[in-house]
């Protein structure tokens, strides 16, 4: 029983990877691709170091072997930060010093993307509910949290723009 | 990783096939969410593993005055249902929003206590489970499904593939108390479903988790409050009862003893918590 060959679509573009069965999502895209946002935290599903989202919806990808993704839409940190600058939720993280080590921000910043775009108004509440499998060890969550806060306002203030 | 084969069927038949042919050293894994922590870590060095995922089991739908829910459906899928709200409440408090994507509501009832909120909820709920094997189906009351710790009914060419939750539930409660609010093993689940007739409860039942081998009922302290109108002695009476009649363990999470002295203060409330929900629904009325 030998290696596979799967196909799924990171960050839009379509990506064939030769795997050993059953090995996790995070695993391939961090050692086999280089998507180096992807954090290897605790592997338990724990500490959402390793969130992506699997079309649209945020999963732990250490818990998650590849051949499940076969042809769907993942998403990491990677897809979500423009070409040129950045997007609002991390310019939000970056204005409300919502990172210290940095190790979890790509799992917040992926799950806030996720959340803003089922909830373009949370509450606080809300976001506290999001976040509950996402670890920060360094910022006591507030700045995090303020920072969701902040890019749900700049998006609402936005929209509210004429023309 | 020592994994030779992951087999992921397209349909329950193929998935029973499987089984079938590589028998039960076969793992089967649905959401991944318990079995992949054991494998990431080496505890767990299944040769061949079968993933439920893709095997056409993911639908909850409302037939009658029964919610069916496919054993692969997702927590967040039973979150957003509207048939029954203590499956809602319970999926809720279960996990995180990620692990709810992944984790699946069949998964909750091979999950080892403290885990498997949802389970609890099940119980309480009277749920039946269908089996389904090469030689044709059986559907069993959920109590009568587990047999002991990490242990269950199941033949070894059978899976577990749909849940049945009667939709006329009557009043319920759920309360899981953990060491933190959100995304962490319980000290207890409590699960209560009561049926009232007259003012007076006609039927009862309190599911507890983390207080047993698998989610329990406490028997006695249902027999304690049938005939009665809740009145605050009783439901004293029925927490200290559970208390009394619950098996709890001790983990890192909690010790026996304080686990035990939680199935009393949680029995209690959450009768409470019926009392104050029908007070509120008069209140309404008036």
């Amino acid at each position: 029983m030998g290696s596979k060959i799967i196909t799924f679509v990171l960050g839009g573009r379509e990506v064939e990877v030769m795997v050993k069965p059953m090995t996790t999502l995070q695993a391939v895209l961090r050692y086999q691709l280089g998507y180096t946002a992807v954090k290897e935290g605790c592997r338990q599903g724990g500490c959402g170091s390793c969130t992506v989202l699997v079309e649209g919806e945020p999963m732990m990808s250490c818990l998650l072997p590849v051949e499940d993704v076969a042809g769907m839409h993942v998403t990491t940190l990677e897809a979500i930060t423009p070409a040129d600058g950045l997007d609002r939720v991390q310019q939000a993280f970056l204005e409300h010093g919502a990172f210290q080590c940095g190790y979890c921000t790509p799992g917040m910043i992926v799950v806030s993307k996720a959340l803003l775009g089922h909830n373009p108004r949370p509450t606080r509440q809300e976001i506290v509910d999001a976040f509950a499998g996402n670890i920060c060890r360094c910022t006591g969550y507030e700045p995090i949290i303020a920072a969701v806060e902040g890019a749900a306002r700049a998006s609402a203030s936005k929209a509210a723009q004429p023309g | 990783m020592t994994v030779l084969e992951y087999l992921v069927p397209r349909s329950l038949p193929e998935a029973i096939g499987l089984l079938e042919r590589h028998g039960p050293e076969l793992l089967v894994m649905a959401g991944g969410t318990v079995a992949m922590p054991l494998i990431n870590e080496g505890i767990s060095l299944p040769e061949r593993v079968m993933s439920l995922r893709s095997a056409g089991l993911t639908s909850i739908e409302q037939r009658g005055d029964v919610l069916s829910i496919g054993a692969a459906a997702t927590l967040t899928q039973l979150v957003a249902q509207d048939g029954v709200a203590l499956l809602s409440e319970a999926a809720r408090n279960t996990a995180s929003w990620s692990i709810r994507n992944m984790g699946t509501v069949g998964g909750n009832l091979f999950t080892p206590p403290p885990g498997g909120d949802v389970a609890v909820a099940l119980l309480a709920l009277d749920a039946r489970v269908r089996l389904s094997g090469p030689h044709g189906e059986r559907v069993l009351p959920l109590a009568d499904f587990y047999t002991g710790f990490m242990t269950n009914a199941l033949a070894a060419d059978e899976l577990l593939v749909e849940i049945y939750v009667p939709t006329a539930v009557g009043e319920t409660a759920f309360i899981k108390f953990g060491r933190k609010h959100a995304n962490t093993p319980a000290v207890v689940t409590v699960a209560i479903a009561l049926q009232r007739r007259d003012g007076r409860i006609s039927a009862a039942r309190i599911a507890l988790g983390a207080a047993g081998p698998h989610p329990i009922r406490a028997a006695r302290a249902e027999a304690a409050i049938v005939g009665s109108a809740l009145e605050s002695g009783v439901i004293e009476r029925a927490a200290d009862t559970a208390a009394g009649e619950c098996r709890p363990f001790r983990d890192a999470i909690a010790t026996e003893w304080y686990r035990r002295r939680m199935v009393g203060v949680f029995v209690r409330r959450a009768l409470e918590k019926v009392v104050e929900q029908e007070q509120d629904d008069v209140g309404e009325g008036e």
